[in-house]
């Protein structure tokens, strides 16, 4: 499985670098890489599974997932780290220490931004506003208003990352809270409409911050047959959006879903189930020239390997 | 780094010899997986696992905290157990307060139910098996018809304890229903506390979805579980069942 995708991108990488006439050194120091890492739905999940014969026993890990994102930075110039939401909730260090240490632990894997989901409501806003000095990175909401609570100003709804000249504008869209969380605990935080908001983000983004690419972070949930908004519908029915890392659904995607729209501009929609037990991975190149996006691989090629010393 | 620079560029040549006759080129993404495994090859970060120590040690020893004593074991069995009673009628207690007004019922399931509880000292840790899911009680208002259908399903399934109610199995189906003391009205709605997992359905529970009012109340059943057998430790009391007949079965 693992051997058949390493092929099968390096195939079409290879393709390109012929088509190109270009030696592989000089076509690729014509570009810029960036590598863009991801999880959702890690739901307190600090130690592995118990390695007991259960589905993903002995996987996930979060001092391991560290160990494997240090080793991705050390290999690749320009790395993000995002999250998609429900960081809580599902074992006992969130039950007993509120989330502190899952902040503390994403902090220092300098984890770039994430957004919130609804578990990340359980302890109420005042959970959330007690937690937050703990994080060291930023949580993107563009379609929750918070100003009539006591969470008003502490989240933006999107942020301009630059590497290397390219700008990534990433922002950030949550589930409707009605139904699924107690009122109790999101008091009076509005749920605005994810499809005008994320309209209004791309719009900033493109044309106001001069984004190269725009990623979203959603906790909308992959996809629905009852009409609900997902991250599907949101990719289809909103354009200028190059990636979306979704949450919520514990979806396990083999690989990410393109949605292509009229003009030609892609979409990409990825999850990467729960828990911590993969990293999500995809890697784009933009032309140093134009700074235009040029490609995307998934390729597990330099990460799939076991950790060695050499 | 050097080893694996030379593997890449071996594939590299060999693929562009097959690329060349076999794959036109498309300005479409190349999609292999994008899942990285976290598993076993992966050591741990030495300082995450520092961090992590001292939160480790506390939870595995809030697991052994003791919070109540069951002279005896209590276990799950068909229509009425020890288990089974002692959470309807926790749900209860813990809920009413929240609520702020008398429920008509309460429901579990015995699928809910993960283990029973040992005799002897209860731990956090039991109370976790118990219920590992993060399952929040809600109260749901239900028509009268929708609550003989919750009736029949418990005399036919054997797995649904219910409580503040009696009734009688006869050929598969509940009668003499009575609710509170009170004999059941069809023509009335009552309110039943359960966990949001069933009032959605979960355990094929259908009927809890044509529920006309469902009100969270922002506490989970572990919780609850957790709450009652710690106020029975401090008003001196053991974890124990109601055992007064609550289904009576006709042959």
């Amino acid at each position: 499985m693992r051997r058949r995708d390493f092929l099968k991108t390096t195939i079409a990488g290879a393709a390109g670098v012929s088509l190109l006439g270009m030696p592989f050194t000089a076509e690729a120091a014509q570009r810029i890489t960036l590598t863009i890492l991801h999880t959702n739905d890690q739901h307190s999940r600090i130690d592995l599974f118990p390695d007991d014969g259960r589905k993903y026993g002995g996987m996930g890990g979060m001092a391991r997932r560290a160990t494997l994102i240090e080793q991705i930075r050390k290999e690749e110039p320009n790395v993000l780290l995002f999250d998609s939401g429900d960081i809580w909730q599902g074992t006992p260090y969130f039950n007993f220490f509120g989330g502190e240490l899952e902040y503390k632990l994403m902090s220092q894997m300098k984890y770039d931004a994430a957004t919130l989901g609804n578990h990340d409501f359980d302890n109420g806003l005042e959970g959330l506003e007690k937690m937050l000095p703990h994080a060291r990175f930023p949580f993107l909401s563009a379609n929750y208003d918070f100003s009539n609570t006591i969470l008003q100003n502490r989240f933006a709804p999107y942020k301009v990352f630059e590497k290397q000249s390219i700008k990534i504008g990433v922002f950030g869209l949550g589930i409707e809270l009605a139904g699924l969380v107690s009122q109790n605990n999101y008091g009076e935080t509005l749920y605005l409409d994810p499809l005008d908001t994320a309209r209004e983000m791309v719009q900033e983004l493109r044309q106001n911050q001069q984004c190269n690419l725009v990623v979203c972070l959603s906790h909308l949930g992959y996809k629905y047959d009852d009409g609900k908004i997902d991250d599907v519908t949101l990719a289809r029915q909103v354009e200028g959006i190059d990636l979306i890392l979704g949450g919520h659904t514990h979806t396990f995607l083999d690989q990410p879903e393109v949605v292509r729209h009229a003009s030609g501009h892609e979409t990409l929609v990825n999850q990467v189930g729960w828990s911590g037990i993969f990293l999500g991975r995809l890697d784009f190149s933009f032309s140093k020239k134009t700074r235009q996006k040029t490609g995307v691989r998934t390729a597990a090629v330099p990460v799939n390997r076991p950790v060695t010393t050499s | 780094m050097n080893n694996h620079f030379s593997k890449v560029l071996t594939v590299l040549a060999l693929s562009l010899s097959m690329a060349g006759c076999q794959r036109p080129w498309a300005a479409s993404p190349s999609l292999g997986t994008t899942d990285v495994p976290v598993d076993k090859t992966l050591s741990a970060d030495p300082q995450l696992e520092a961090q992590i120590s001292p939160y480790r040690e506390e939870v595995t020893q809030k697991m052994s905290e003791v919070v109540g004593t069951a002279p005896v074991a209590l276990v799950k069995g068909e229509y009425e157990s020890p288990l089974g009673n002692f959470v309807v009628d926790l749900q209860l207690a813990q809920a009413e307060p929240l609520y702020k007004k008398p429920i008509d019922l309460s429901l579990t399931t015995n699928g809910g139910l993960r283990v029973p509880l040992p005799e002897g000292e209860i731990t956090t840790g039991n109370i976790f098996e118990l219920m590992p899911f993060e399952n929040e009680l809600v109260v749901l208002t239900l028509k009268g018809e929708t609550v003989k259908q919750l009736f029949d399903y418990a005399a036919e399934k054997k797995f649904a304890p219910i409580g503040n109610a009696t009734y009688t199995v006869q050929n598969g189906k509940a009668t003499n229903i009575r609710i509170n003391g009170k004999p059941f009205d069809m023509g009335r709605t009552y309110t039943l506390v359960t966990s949001d997992y069933l009032a959605g359905g979960g355990d094929n529970l259908n009927m809890l979805k044509d529920a006309v009012q469902t009100e969270r109340l922002g506490l989970l059943l572990r919780e609850a579980i957790l709450q009652q057998i710690r106020q029975l430790a401090a008003a001196g009391k053991p974890v124990t069942a109601e055992t007064g007949k609550r289904v009576t079965i006709l042959p």
